[in-house]
């Protein structure tokens, strides 16, 4: 078993909430990652049992939201959001510097595990653009000299 | 009921329905009306993706999907409209954007689809410029089937089907957009006992079969109507004959058998046909035991002699006949009227048993039980415990199911008897025992009617001639029983006029002979079977 008990007993809660137990698949997923990082074949197999799905339904539903990952990520999740707005306000420009000061490409780690780097949907912070995300934490406003040193700061 | 019209046709359609069921129902589906489709699949859920079924219908400011349109009365549909028409460019083009231009290479060209409905429907030129899709050429899905990602459209009907028939569910489509693809869930495969009826129902050349691929082109292919032998499910199957040779059965739609579909089992059986195991010629044992090749009619006055022999000496009791659920009705039909000539009673029936499943695979793995029965050929068990008893001197055997374990065995038990006369298409140990051997034909190259399992009678007819001496079952005993100098037996055989008369025999069969069933087949008559 890759799902730990305590994870499962949330999945649980969660399924609760809704009239169908595969409704509470996206949940579940996101738990998951929070104790993995990433959500491994294992685990969609777990999730499989749990939902009464088939392990490709899983899977598929991994793999068509690009917050969920099916393979190891690196240490930080970096995202920078390049939805309209903040493309309006040069978030492009600030992923392509941010890609070359990383030397990896966007949905890439880095070669020592410290970061991972990605495109976001929005984020709701329009009006803070261009902004990113380091795991939970929003950073608004921002330029690419304070991004760099941003990501320099990541142990 | 619900009144609709489309395009000139009038229709009464079942409440429920969607247009294209209906077309579908009415059996007008591109065949009186044309309605161009992908995604939808007569025997598949709706999936609506692909976009390409759209049709106008009054009182809708936008084309509508017919596949996902439940039909309402009064409804008024147009199909071949210039809306209609420009919509069909549009989806063909987006539909064409990234894919391959190997026609000449794709093994589905020549009833692909894409091509069809390119020609038909699409524009001629393509408006892009960028970059097609680079994607995997030859994925190994499975110990059945290949994948070419690039040429896959993602009309999903692969993955309906695996969810809906075999219930297996192996293929996903992961990622999203124009990153969508096809794959298995990963460390497994696509591998279940229908699985390669994806291939059948891929619209384009992304899904093809290892054991087809390559092959052949299949505008070489004639499409002969015919049943799988494979099992008494009695599949409906064109066989793909070029050369004289039979390259593969494909499904034939029989909403009252297969739907559309067959096992992979029963698909893979066109191999028996061109067997190097077929016994290609007569053979008569030698004084030394040695089976050696002879004439047919050197071979059949040797099985007419030693049946002579057996029925002046001890009588007809001493003579045992199996009839084989493999040959045709009328192979069988010819078969009761030599037992009921020489008076041998207890005629048995012999069926290799196996696997069975809830979908198309029946246990017994012959496509004529059934009929046999119905021509009064029954249980073995008192047949086998005479042989055993040492109380048969001749046996007259049509195949060799004998030989499934719940009956003979090995067939070491017919060493002692003295004179086997064995009618068979392919080589078996039943062999040993025989001290005539006449081939015979299989059911893709001769006329004939087989029964299926619950009783529906179907037609075969040749697709193939052998290239070596074969003749069906009722030729050979219709000779023999000449030989034999019985009355009402001139040697000839004539499948067709022997069907005609089959209700003679059997009222169950009243009706229902090669030329009434028609390629869709009709059941025995009730309480007949």
């Amino acid at each position: 078993m890759v799902i730990s008990e305590d994870t499962r007993a949330a999945i649980e809660r969660e399924i609760g909430k809704y009239p169908q137990r595969r409704g509470a698949l996206l949940p579940a997923l996101h738990l998951v990652q929070q104790e993995h990082g990433f959500v491994s074949p294992d685990s969609m197999r777990e999730l499989a049992g749990i939902f009464e799905l088939l392990p490709v339904e899983v899977m598929e539903v991994v793999h068509f939201y690009n917050m969920f990952h099916d393979r190891p990520r690196g240490r930080h999740q970096v995202h920078v959001c390049t939805n309209l707005p903040c493309s309006l306000r040069g978030a492009r420009g600030l992923m392509r510097q941010l890609e070359s000061h990383l030397g990896i490409h966007a949905g890439e780690t880095t070669a020592d595990g410290r970061i991972s780097l990605g495109h976001e949907e929005c984020l709701g912070a329009c009006a803070y653009a261009p902004m990113l995300r380091i795991g939970e934490t929003y950073h608004e406003n921002l330029d690419a000299e304070q991004a760099k040193r941003l990501l320099d700061g990541l142990e | 009921m619900a009144s609709i019209r489309v395009d000139d046709h009038e229709l009464e359609v079942e409440e429920g329905r969607t247009l294209l069921q209906a077309l579908d129902d009415a059996g007008l589906l591109m065949n009186g009306v044309d309605v161009p489709h992908y995604c939808w699949h007569p025997k598949l859920a709706i999936d609506g993706s692909c976009r390409l079924c759209q049709v106008e219908i009054e009182g809708f400011p936008k084309l509508q999907i017919a596949c996902n349109t439940p039909v309402k009365d009064g409804m008024v549909v147009r199909t071949q409209t210039e809306a209609v028409r420009r919509a069909r460019e549009g989806v063909m083009e987006l539909l064409l954007i990234n894919h391959p231009l190997d026609c000449p290479i794709c093994d589905q060209a020549g009833e692909c689809k894409l091509q069809d409905y390119a020609f038909e429907y699409g524009v001629g030129q393509s408006r892009t410029r960028e970059p097609r899709r680079a994607l995997k050429k030859s994925v190994d899905l499975g110990p059945t089937i290949v994948f070419d990602q690039e040429r896959c459209i993602l009309c999903r009907r692969c993955v309906r089907f695996c969810r809906e028939v075999p219930k297996t569910g192996e293929l996903g489509v992961f990622n999203r957009g124009d990153q969508s693809v096809i794959e298995t869930f990963p460390g497994s495969e696509l591998d279940n006992p229908y699985s390669m009826n994806v291939a059948d129902i891929c619209p384009v050349g992304a899904l093809t079969t290892k054991d087809f691929r390559f092959k052949i082109r299949v505008w070489f292919l004639e499409d002969v109507p015919g049943v799988c032998t494979g099992c008494a499910a009695g599949c409906n199957v064109w066989l793909g004959t070029a050369n004289n040779k039979v390259y593969r059965y494909v499904p034939r739609r029989n909403d009252a058998v297969n739907e559309t579909w067959i096992c992979d089992h029963g698909r893979m059986t066109y191999q028996q046909i061109g067997s190097a195991d077929r016994i290609a010629h007569p053979a008569l044992r030698g004084e030394d035991g040695i089976l050696r090749a002879a004439s047919l009619d050197d071979a059949l006055a040797e099985a007419a002699a030693r049946l002579r022999r057996v029925l002046d000496a001890t009588g007809p009791g001493a003579l045992g006949v199996v009839a084989s659920p493999h040959a045709s009705n009328e192979d069988l039909a010819v078969l009761r009227s030599l037992v009921d000539a020489l008076a041998v009673e207890g005629a048995a029936l012999a069926v290799r048993q196996g696997d069975s499943d809830e979908i198309l695979v029946q246990a017994e793995k012959a496509a004529n039980a059934t009929g046999a029965r119905a021509l009064g050929f029954g249980d073995p068990a008192a047949l086998l415990e005479r042989l055993r008893g040492g109380a048969l001197e001749a046996l007259l055997v049509l195949g060799h199911d004998l030989l499934d374990p719940a009956l003979l065995g090995e067939g070491d038990a017919l060493d002692g008897v003295g004179s086997v006369i064995l009618l068979d298409s392919h080589h078996s140990p039943l062999e040993r025992a025989a001290h005539v051997v006449l081939p015979t034909r299989h059911a893709a190259e001769k006329f004939g009617t087989l029964t299926n399992h619950a009783g529906r009678v179907q037609r075969v007819r040749p697709a193939v001639e052998p290239a070596w001496a074969a003749w069906s079952e009722g030729e050979l005993l219709a000779r023999l029983g000449a030989a034999l100098g019985l009355p009402d037996f001139d040697g000839k055989f004539d499948p067709r006029a022997v069907s005609r008369a089959l209700g003679e025999r059997a009222p169950a069969f009243d009706g229902v002979d090669w030329d009434s069933v028609g390629d869709e087949g009709l059941p025995l008559k009730q309480g007949g079977a």
